[in-house]
């Protein structure tokens, strides 16, 4: 369904998205794994064709480079929040996507309804909140039931009960047999909804594995950030795939997606290899793995995601 | 006319056959067996050929006697004194330039040539050493070719003393008059022709109530003397040169009350009056959305220009290749002229503003350096170089002329008579008609129909 | 151009319900797109402001002008029609370049500009249906502003012609059309609308007076001929426009003094056709760079 071969893409001398391949089988979902900058919107872009990459991107057999617009005719988007006109009202910019993908506007409402929109049709996209926005979104990417959802990140912007509802929306749709990728920060939602995951890490790719393979255990997964000598933060952070753990090459540190009740065994692992780690902390949710300012040492344990 | 010889009359009504496309010769048999004096009425038709008279009758047609000369040399040659040419239909000379051919040709005067319609020829009436002469009342209409091939509409030549009215000339090169003096023209009309009246060396004539427009000059005087214009209407003449009236190298012209619109330049003086104790005079006329209102090279002088009505011209006044007018007067003894652009204000309520009026235009002044900036005019480029010069006085320049004694309202005019178009009503169906269409558009385009009405398009399942 | 059908791919087989994608095609896009644009213009303040800015000083122009002809019963070229020339050539491309400025920039710097490419529409398509609403937005506002004055110059039986006022219309239209153009393709280089807003008051400042002085100070100093002085001029859409209008209005352009002249004689009949021309190819080849712009550069 999806054939990625040596995806690349430059902005000025940065390789946001480096060589990157791979496949997704049709009903197949993939997530893509890796910290802030990592390339994933990046990688998302690219196969939507809104940025042009070198490298070859095939939708069913249709190059998205050249063929951009079928392809896109393919793909329903949602992006990590919804950008449009904040004066439209929200049935006119649904009917407007319902016409721009040539469905019947009736379409339009049960696709409102398939999110729970319904109802909301007079309200103003800048009046609606958060979740809501997400939700229209989801609809308007579900409106002509494209074969391919992309996701960048859907849930980032939300809280918990509103990740719920999308999350569970997802899962639906995957069980309807729909193509998926999507970016994400949350372990719960990749072993949610995902069948492999990409580990991306500077434009590269530098795992293509399984959700299982990373959090054998689906419970109680935590971010555990590691804090190494910086020259050896990158061999460590392949050490530490290579026994198997969920790395995330940050900023600042190493993050960690571990269960709960196996987080010293990363420091471990390193330890074993020669590789001291200085310091440590838990971080209050693996949302915020990118703002170590506040890290939050300790938690109950009861506040872990379902 | 003296003599009717009735019995020759109807003898010819017997032998002239009414049939068309007869030979002129027939006309020409009866002309050469005519008395001195007599009236000839050719029965009505065509006759095909040219006529030559060479003694004193009349040939009245009655509007119903066409003679064709098949373009071939000229229709009608007069060569006797007192022959009168009435109500025939003349045409097709020859046109070629060299030719000089003519609708009606005479070498002798004086001659009536009177309510005949003359059509295509090179020349229509060619008049030569024929004083005293009398053309009314007739219709000369020109081919239309270029206005350099073609002949003059009335030619006048070493003619004094003739009488030119009521003519109406169409597509023709000039009403032209060479070397005839004490004139009097008076009621034409030229149109579509290259000068409307042109004086060349012809002193002492009135023109009067002449309506000349579409030509590429109105009336064109050279070297002409003491040449009087009175109420002449002349508009729209754009050609060229597109003067209304010009002078060029004339004294003791009165250019008063006529009325001077829509030409490119109003009037134009060339070195007029060219002698030094020469006059000329410009009173009371109404110079009106003329491109230029009065164009003089800078070296005209004593000139006195008051009672006017400066209306609305692009440019009220320009000098000729820039410079000042200094050497003229712009106001008569008690009064000066009305300018539509003067912004001054009449205090004590005598009719005269209270300060001069003296057009300054740093844009006018470069274009009277440069000829071509005139391509800017109507451009807000035109407007920048203006508030430029009002902000920085240095850069204005010195006024071209000055009216101490400006009308603050306009005179009445003797001619005033071009209406407004007519577009009141085509005009309102324009305006609302643009503004329907444009709602119409908008809500068209805004108002959103809940369910699509595109039978066939949405394909989903 | 075909359709889409996902199930007759064969080395893919899927398991999911069939969906057809129905052929989208270009025309039905532009419209679509170009009916959202002229919506959403509608309901911004620019529009607003222009259009009443443009009607107040049309309208105003037309008053003035008409007090001093319309007593005396004649107007020849007339102040009513040089006055609303300099007052078109003065506003319209100030409208229809700011317009265009702001739309591909305006979106980009919003955000919004990435969601609508991620939907099945091309860049032509995105680019052309903006271009096309605002399009028929501006010249709404013209017909109204216009339209007005008219009724004006109706109800005061005077100056232009009716059928020299449509023209006028048509002729301004076009004017618009070109800026709207040379506006878009503005937008797409910027990426701020602020940005893209300053360049086209420069461009506009360029065209309407920097351009005119600049060929004046030439003929003067260089002495340039009425052919090279014409050629120059024409160059700019704004003096070819205003020579179009000049000609509809007068059939010469005597007016314009010897270069006028030179070209009413030389072009004749082919005039304003050749006016006309330089006018839509300001119109087609700035549409055409953005849009090579727009696709070929990629990105948001």
């Amino acid at each position: 369904m999806i054939e990625a071969r040596h995806v690349t893409k430059k902005f000025k001398r940065v390789r946001a998205v480096d060589d990157l391949s791979f496949d997704l089988q049709a009903g197949g979902s993939l997530a893509l794994w890796g910290s802030n900058g990592a390339g994933k919107t990046t990688l998302i872009r690219c196969l939507l064709g809104v940025f042009p990459a070198k490298g070859t991107i095939r939708l069913n057999g249709i190059d998205v480079s050249k063929k951009g617009k079928h392809a896109r005719a393919m793909i329903g988007y949602v992006p990590q929040e919804l950008a449009f006109h904040d004066d439209a009202k929200l049935g006119s910019a649904i009917r407007f996507f319902a016409k721009l993908r040539r469905v019947d506007v009736r379409q339009a409402a049960q696709s409102l309804a398939l999110v729970g929109l319904s109802g909301h049709e007079s309200k103003r996209v800048r009046d609606l909140s958060g979740g809501m926005k997400q939700r229209l979104a989801l609809a308007i990417a579900l409106i002509a039931d494209p074969p391919i959802i992309v996701l960048d990140e859907p849930t980032s912007n939300l809280d918990s009960s509103g990740r719920g509802e999308v999350v569970d929306t997802l899962l639906r749709l995957r069980k309807q047999g729909k193509t998926m990728i999507f970016a994400s920060h949350r372990p719960d939602e990749v072993i949610t909804l995902a069948d492999q995951v990409l580990v991306m890490e500077q434009g590269r790719l530098v795992q293509q594995t399984t959700p299982e393979v990373l959090w054998p255990s689906r419970s109680s997964i935590r971010s555990l950030r590691l804090f190494i000598e910086q020259g050896d933060e990158h061999h460590a952070a392949e050490i530490l795939r290579e026994g198997g753990f969920a790395v995330n090459h940050a900023n600042i540190g190493l993050t960690v997606a571990i269960e709960q009740h196996r987080k010293a065994e990363p420091m471990n692992h390193l330890a074993a290899r020669g590789i001291i780690v200085r310091d440590f902390e838990l971080l209050r949710d693996v949302q915020q793995d990118d703002e170590p300012e506040h890290p939050v040492r300790t938690e109950p344990m009861s506040e872990v995601l379902r | 006319m003296r003599l009717p010889v009735i019995s020759i009359l109807a003898t010819l009504m017997l032998t002239v056959p009414c049939a068309a496309g007869a030979p002129a010769s027939e006309i020409q048999r009866l002309i050469d067996e005519a008395t001195p004096g007599s009236v000839i009425e050719p029965s009505p038709g065509i006759y095909e050929g040219s006529l030559r008279i060479t003694k004193s009758i009349t040939l009245d047609g009655q509007g119903k006697v066409t003679i064709d000369a098949g373009g071939e040399g000229s229709v009608i040659e007069i060569a006797a004194e007192h022959v009168t040419l009435r109500g025939l239909i003349i045409t097709g000379s020859d046109k070629s330039v060299s030719g000089e051919s003519a609708g009606i040709k005479a070498n002798t005067g004086p001659v009536t040539i009177e309510n005949n319609r003359i059509t295509d020829v090179y020349f229509g009436i060619d008049l030569k050493q024929s004083p005293g002469s009398i053309i009314r009342n007739n219709t000369i209409i020109g081919k239309e070719l270029e206005l350099g091939r073609r002949g003059d509409g009335i030619r006048l030549w070493w003619s004094h003393a003739c009488i030119i009215e009521h003519n109406t000339i169409l597509n023709s090169r000039d009403m032209v008059f060479w070397y005839s003096e004490d004139l009097m023209i008076q009621n034409n009309a030229v149109r579509e022709s290259r000068y409307g009246l042109h004086f060349m060396y012809s002193h002492n004539t009135t023109v009067r109530e002449n309506h000349l427009t579409g030509n590429s000059v109105g009336i064109y005087l050279m070297y002409s003397n003491s040449i009087h214009l009175l109420e002449n209407q002349i508009d729209n003449n754009r050609g060229t040169s597109g003067y209304g009236i010009g002078l060029k190298d004339c004294d003791d012209i009165k250019v008063v009350s006529n009325l001077l619109a829509a030409n490119r330049v109003g009037i134009y003086i060339d070195n007029s009056p060219s002698s030094a104790d020469s006059t000329g005079l410009i009173h009371a006329n109404k110079i009106a959305f003329n491109e230029v209102g009065l164009l003089a090279t800078p070296n005209t002088h004593d000139n006195t220009i008051y009672d006017n009505g400066f209306i609305e011209n692009e440019e009220q006044v320009s000098v000729h290749g820039g410079g000042q007018l200094f050497l003229n007067q712009f106001a008569g003894p008690d009064r000066g002229n009305f300018w539509s652009d003067y912004n001054g204000f009449d205090r004590d309520h005598d009719g005269l503003g209270e300060f001069a009026y003296e057009p300054r235009s740093l844009f006018r002044t470069m274009l009277a350096r440069e000829p071509n900036l005139r391509l800017f005019v109507h451009s807000p480029a035109q407007q920048a170089i203006e508030l430029t010069a009002r902000a920085f006085p240095e850069l204005d320049p010195d006024p071209m002329l000055s009216d101490p004694k400006p009308l603050v309202l306009p005179p009445r005019f003797e001619l005033d008579t071009i209406e407004a178009g007519p577009g009141g009503f085509r005009m309102g169906i324009l305006s609302i008609g643009l503004i329907l269409s444009s709602l119409f558009v908008m809500i068209r385009l805004t108002v959103e129909r809940e369910i699509s009405a595109h039978p066939g398009a949405p394909r989903h399942d | 151009m075909s359709t889409i059908n996902l199930n007759g791919t064969a080395h893919h087989p899927r398991n999911q319900s069939t969906a057809t994608v129905a052929y989208l095609s270009f025309a039905r896009s532009i419209m679509l797109i170009a009916r959202r644009e002229f919506r959403d213009a509608l309901s911004s303040k620019w529009f607003l402001l222009y259009t009443i800015a443009f009607t107040t000083l049309a309208i105003g122009v037309s008053f003035m002008s008409l007090a001093g002809s319309g007593e005396h019963g004649f107007a020849g070229f007339g102040k009513t029609a040089a006055g609303l020339l300099n007052l078109i050539m003065l506003v319209v491309p100030l409208m229809a370049l700011t317009a265009g400025a702001g739309t591909i920039a305006g979106e980009r710097e919003r955000g919004t500009l990435l969601y609508l490419l991620a939907q099945p529409l091309s860049r032509t398509e995105l680019l052309l249906g903006k271009y096309v609403g605002l399009a028929i937005a501006l010249i709404c506002s013209l017909c109204i502003g216009f339209g007005l004055s008219a009724g004006l110059l109706a109800w005061r039986a005077g100056g232009v012609g009716a059928g020299s006022f449509l023209m006028l219309v048509v002729f301004t239209s076009v004017l618009a059309l070109s800026m709207l153009a040379l506006g878009v393709l503005i937008s797409v280089q910027s990426r701020r609308a602020g940005v893209a807003t300053g360049i086209a008051l420069f461009v506009w400042l360029g065209l309407v007076f920097l351009s005119d002085l600049g060929l004046m100070a030439g003929t003067l100093l260089f002495k340039l001929r009425v052919q090279e002085v014409f050629a120059l001029a024409i160059i700019n859409p704004l003096q070819a426009f205003k020579m179009n209008v000049i000609i509809n209005l007068n059939a010469s352009l005597d007016v314009l003094g010897p270069v006028g002249m030179y070209a009413s004689q030389e072009y004749g009949a082919t005039l304003p056709w050749l006016l006309t021309g330089v006018i839509v190819l300001w119109c087609v080849l700035p549409l055409s760079i953005a849009t090579l712009i727009f696709r070929k550069r990629g990105g948001i």
